[in-house]
């Protein structure tokens, strides 16, 4: 029994595909990281399950949450479970919150939203913020966003995004826009509290720090998945195998190693194996798309690695 | 806050006491002496002397300012050179009849503006929303003595529905004063209205852009309730700036409009004056129309700050 089921989830802007055929799972309690570059999809797939993509953006395939359709539904039909079943925090705290609105009423307004009357929600709303380890949890309420600095806005997010104790949630690079001392505080904060999550970020040592299994995205398709610890010490696609390579320290005046050629813009990634223009390995047989096998850890690659 | 409207209260004085000196200064500056023009081009000079003397011309212009100014503070305009007639009491009357004019015909746009240029932004992929939007232009172009002109006709020329113009008070027959008050009220109305929904329009598209609403929606409201709960008075604050200028313009646009219906108001009086070479006159009634505009600004700036708790550090 998995808390999130994706199958075949395509994401499209008109006739462009910008992610296509995802398939994933998420069990209750279980970590999940999705890396990649900017330009990869993770974003779309994340927004596409909370049912918040753009105006002309659609998705297509299926998202079951607990028995519930995500994908594919009205809004009107969606909408109760976003803040209740599943929660999003946001890469950029600066401008989540509305600036107008006390904190504490914005902590209070998803609980109220989902049936919670309102003076519970009030006191609850103190009480997430204490959970989340802002100091003087009270005081922070009757503030407004502009007061406070961006970690203290994003552990708000984080409280609003845990009120209703949801079963999943989904981090679209929550420590991103932070400073590193921060970051390293709000990560472990996720790790302690998070029920399932979904983790989207392209800094692989924080992948590594908070989840135990690993998607890796390139051109809107998920190339390689597996336990973290298997996929970090043997990737086995080229695509995967030049991100650790780049983000490996090198000594002192070798060159830094890099994936050759960069992101092509969406809708402009070659036919088949989409790695192909910039992979060292490519051969012909790449013109043919790689299907995702493998049980446990999965890749999608011609000539894989190790 | 306290501080603020103190400091943002000086302003409003200081602002006061400066329009007073260049309204004063401009009328003395303005040719025709008010014992000549009484008097008439036969008088002698004795005669004028005199009468320069009992209106106290003669002394002066500081003598002259601080004593009218004085007054100002204790609500005396002087009394009239044409009519020896007290001033204040007939701008007092008068100020009532302007501002209900005013504050109609800005309601009658508010109550316009807001929902059509919300749903204009709300629908402006739509070819719904693009109509409101070129109707919102055509509106523009118009002026207000226009757009009453065109209602006069329509409505009461041709249908016969209400008056023409005319002004009953209030306290004489409440209908006729509603039934007067409705064309005049829709001329100013509509043509601010069409330039409010334009602003309104972009404020909120601004607003839907704007991560909180996404944020709200991810809290289970739907694009409607979100924007309904937090985009609108995010999107009131830009359009505060144009309603303060509004109602500016329209207080000047009121003494046309006045014109056309034939309304008692503060710019019929203005008119008047000129008409009569009633130069004390005059100059309290735009004494009186610039502090309102000032006044108008003090509570702009007040109700931004109400509205954004951003601007209180």
């Amino acid at each position: 029994m998995s808390t999130l089921k994706v199958e075949g989830l395509s994401v499209r802007a008109g006739a462009l595909e910008l992610v296509r055929e995802v398939s994933f799972a998420i069990a209750p309690g279980e970590r999940v990281g999705l890396i990649g570059e900017s330009g990869s999809g993770k974003s779309l797939t994340a927004l596409s399950l909370m049912g918040l993509l753009p105006e002309d953006v659609t998705a297509s395939g299926t998202a079951r949450l607990g028995g519930r359709d995500l994908v594919g539904v009205p809004e009107s039909r969606v909408k109760d479970l976003r803040g209740r079943e599943v929660s999003m925090v946001f890469q950029e705290p600066m401008t989540a919150l509305n600036p107008l609105m006390r904190v504490g009423a914005q902590v209070a307004e998803v609980m109220t939203l989902h049936g919670t009357p309102r003076h519970d929600a009030r006191e609850r709303a103190v009480a997430l913020l204490d959970r989340v380890r802002l100091p003087e949890p009270a005081q922070v309420a009757r503030a407004y966003p502009h007061q406070l600095s961006g970690g203290q806005r994003q552990r708000v997010m984080l409280a609003i995004a845990l009120a209703n104790g949801p079963g999943l949630l989904i981090c679209d690079e929550p420590t991103t826009a932070l400073d590193v001392t921060v970051q390293k505080q709000m990560l472990e904060l996720i790790d302690e509290v998070a029920p399932a999550l979904l983790f989207i970020t392209h800094d692989l040592a924080v992948v590594a720090s908070v989840c135990e299994r690993v998607l890796v995205m390139y051109g809107g398709r998920v190339v390689e998945s597996g336990p973290i610890r298997e996929v970090f010490t043997r990737p086995r696609h080229r695509y995967t195998e030049g991100l650790l390579a780049a983000s490996r320290l090198t000594p002192r005046g070798t060159r830094l190693p890099t994936i050759q050629g960069s992101v092509p813009p969406a809708g402009r990634f070659p036919g088949g194996c989409v790695f192909r223009n910039r992979c060292p390995h490519a051969t012909p047989t790449c013109e043919a798309a790689p299907a995702l096998t493998g049980e446990g850890h999965a890749f999608a690659c011609w000539h894989p690695a190790g | 806050m306290t501080f603020y409207l103190l400091k943002r209260l000086a302003v409003l004085l200081a602002g006061i006491a400066v329009a007073a000196v260049v309204v004063f200064a401009f009328m003395s500056l303005l040719p025709g002496d008010p014992a000549e023009i009484a008097l008439g081009v036969n008088a002698t000079p004795e005669a004028v002397a005199a009468l320069r003397e009992q209106f106290g011309t003669d002394r002066p212009p500081v003598v002259q300012f601080l004593d009218w100014s004085g007054g100002l503070l204790q609500g005396d305009f002087g009394t009239s050179y044409v009519t020896s007639s007290p001033i204040g009491p007939q701008i007092g009357d008068r100020l009532g009849v302007t501002a209900v004019l005013v504050l109609g015909g800005m309601a009658v746009a508010l109550v316009l503006a807001v929902p059509l240029g919300t749903f204009a932004a709300v629908h402006h992929r739509d070819p719904l929303g693009a109509v409101i939007s070129a109707a919102s232009q055509v509106g523009i172009a118009v002026p207000a003595f226009l757009a009453g002109i065109l209602l006069v006709y329509v409505f009461a020329v041709q249908a016969q529905a209400l008056p023409s113009g005319g002004y009953v008070p209030f306290a004489e027959d409440p209908g006729e004063w509603l039934r007067g008050l409705l064309l005049p009220w829709a001329s100013l109305g509509l043509v601010q209205g069409a330039v409010l929904t334009r602003y309104v329009r972009s404020a909120v598209l601004d607003v839907m852009r704007e991560d909180y609403l996404r944020t709200a929606r991810a809290k289970g409201r739907g694009s409607t309730g979100a924007l309904w709960r937090h985009g609108l008075r995010n999107a009131s604050v830009p359009v505060v700036t144009v309603l303060g200028l509004q109602l500016a313009t329209l207080l000047i646009g009121a003494v046309v409009v006045e014109r056309v219906f034939v309304i008692p108001g503060l710019g019929d009086l203005l008119l008047n004056g000129v008409a009569g070479r009633d130069l004390l006159l005059v100059q309290g009634v735009v004494m009186v129309l610039v502090a309102a505009v000032l006044l108008i600004n003090f509570v702009v700036d007040v109700a931004y700050h109400l509205l954004d708790p951003r601007l209180l550090r």
